[in-house]
């Protein structure tokens, strides 16, 4: 009962600082607004104002991965470093609560968020629901959401400062961001893309989009545990050199 | 480890690479007490602190803290004990009321307590006040409040009064020493001589990461005044400084006599002094 109450404390306190930060604030409603303006703009392509599957297959795999991204290594990120930045984390850290309660409390609400938002992405794009497999997408959705969370503690114990988690952050996100987004321009990309988590996403949403079945492989959960796995090694590697700041 | 020993630490050091911060630490602390650990900046006193609270790891030695190795250290002990570090670590854009409420539920600890700590440092009217937009001397009587929350054992303060007003400090000296009344053993590490002796049970003079000497303000003082002198303020407005000898005692008496002494004081060492005489170094030229 007690550790409820620290975890639900932690997960408070995150909830409010980040609701409270405006740059990270921003990012989620920039991922909906773009994915809507993409949609309105490029909705004279298709006939009827619709979107052409093409069109669609970009529009979700850039807000999707988008979102994963943003929310995971950047928000996470950011708010621990915030909390380094403040001499806050230290005050927490010696007032009982322990480094699994503030890992819990420091992921949840960007990871419900990450999840949610990607359902809402889904809604804007206006893709028709009869396209898409809704367990497959939330459990791929989940199971992204919380390797891009882990990362993005990892990102937050590497950082010392806002700034510098985003100088950390944002290399990252262009690799798991780009290189599936670009994967359709390039077999090289493609085959890379293949091994990246969120490259298993953007083939789910390449699948929805062109109203084709989509079918997780064995491949794809093997790179979506094996990355989620391989992300909370490392954060436990470094999180049991350090902790979550070094002094 | 006897039972009223709240904080022993034994051997104490730590080496930075090729930097020794710390060096054969020896000490105890008992409940109801004051320990001071007093020293320039950079002589180890937040390293100590770190170590203690089981931020930082030392090199050799024992710290035990409410009877456990601090390398062990655990949420129950956190829960035994309060922590005010040299930098305030409070939520700026949260409320009075909020910075307070989060830890009261991490310590169990109920709405009606948040509102005597609120009444004790005198923050009741600021209670839904942004943290951020308090003065100076209000943040850390904000900090201070979340520190003694949930009534810990033991109380580290880093540099309370560091920066403050002499009135905030005045202030924070007294909830200091209403909490030594409650029993609340206190670990306080300052540069600040007169804030030591006003306050203090015993202090640690520290210096290049060793102790110099420990004792009671009283007795550290005592120990050093070798010279015995006095300060004389005559009618015509002259201060003069005279060392005991009985040619000077002569003179002082023929003064008395004649009416001519405004007023007389002995001068005894003070912290400040001490530390001038055991390491050659003033804390003022830090």
């Amino acid at each position: 009962m007690g550790n409820m109450n620290k975890l639900a404390a932690v997960a408070q306190i995150k909830w409010l600082c980040m609701s409270q930060n405006t740059a990270v604030v921003i990012g989620p409603f920039m991922v909906i607004g773009m994915v809507w303006g993409f949609k309105i703009l490029y909705s004279n392509f298709g006939p009827n104002g619709e979107l052409i599957p093409i069109m669609m297959a970009m529009l979700l795999n850039l807000g999707v991965t988008m979102n994963i991204c943003i929310n995971g290594f950047l928000m996470v990120g950011t708010a621990i470093a915030e909390e380094k930045e403040k001499h806050t984390l230290r005050v927490l850290m010696t007032s009982s609560v322990t480094g699994m309660q503030y890992f819990i409390g420091s992921i949840l609400y960007p990871f419900v968020l990450t999840v949610v938002i990607n359902f809402a992405i889904l809604w804007v794009s206006g893709i028709e629901m009869g396209q898409v497999s809704v367990p497959v997408f939330f459990l791929v959705s989940v199971i992204a959401s919380l390797i891009s969370c882990v990362i993005g503690m990892i990102v937050g114990i590497c950082a010392s400062t806002q700034m510098n988690a985003n100088l950390i952050g944002y290399p990252l996100m262009m690799v798991f961001m780009m290189v599936p987004i670009l994967g359709n321009l390039s077999e090289g990309l493609r085959r890379i893309s293949g091994f990246l988590f969120t490259g298993v996403v953007t083939q789910m949403t390449d699948c929805f989009a062109n109203g084709m079945e989509y079918k997780i492989e064995a491949l794809d959960i093997a790179v979506l545990f094996g990355e989620l796995i391989i992300s909370m090694l490392v954060f436990l590697v470094m999180y049991r050199k350090n902790g979550y700041e070094k002094d | 480890m006897e039972q009223n020993v709240l904080l022993q630490l034994s051997h104490i050091s730590k080496r930075y690479k090729t930097e020794l911060a710390l060096k054969d630490i020896n000490m105890e602390l008992h409940p109801g007490e004051i320990l001071g650990f007093l020293g320039p900046s950079g002589a180890g006193k937040t390293t100590t602190i770190k170590i203690i609270t089981g931020q930082l790891r030392q090199t050799s030695g024992e710290a035990k803290i409410l009877g456990t190795d601090s390398a062990n250290i655990d949420a129950s002990i956190y829960e035994r004990i309060g922590v005010v570090s040299d930098n305030s670590g409070i939520y700026e854009k949260m409320t009075v009321w909020q910075n307070l409420n989060m830890f009261a539920k991490i310590w169990r600890v109920p709405r009606t307590r948040v509102e005597e700590v609120l009444r004790q440092v005198d923050l009741s009217e600021h209670s839904k006040k942004q943290a951020g937009k308090l003065s100076k001397g209000q943040k850390q009587r904000l900090v201070l409040a979340r520190a003694v929350l949930h009534k810990p054992r033991i109380l580290f303060l880093d540099e309370p009064t560091s920066g403050l007003d002499p009135t905030t400090a005045v202030e924070i000296h007294k909830m200091l020493l209403d909490l030594k009344k409650e029993g609340m053993a206190i670990f306080l590490t300052t540069h600040n001589m007169e804030e030591a002796t006003k306050l203090c049970d015993n202090v640690a003079l520290l210096y290049q990461g060793e102790i110099v000497e420990f004792g009671s303000p009283q007795e550290l003082c005592l120990k050093y005044n070798h010279d015995k002198r006095y300060q004389i303020l005559l009618d015509d407005r002259k201060e003069i400084i005279l060392e005991q000898s009985p040619e000077n005692i002569r003179k002082i008496a023929e003064w008395m006599e004649k009416d001519q002494v405004q007023c007389i004081h002995s001068c005894e060492p003070t912290l400040e002094s001490v530390f001038l005489q055991v390491t050659g170094k003033t804390l003022n030229a830090w």
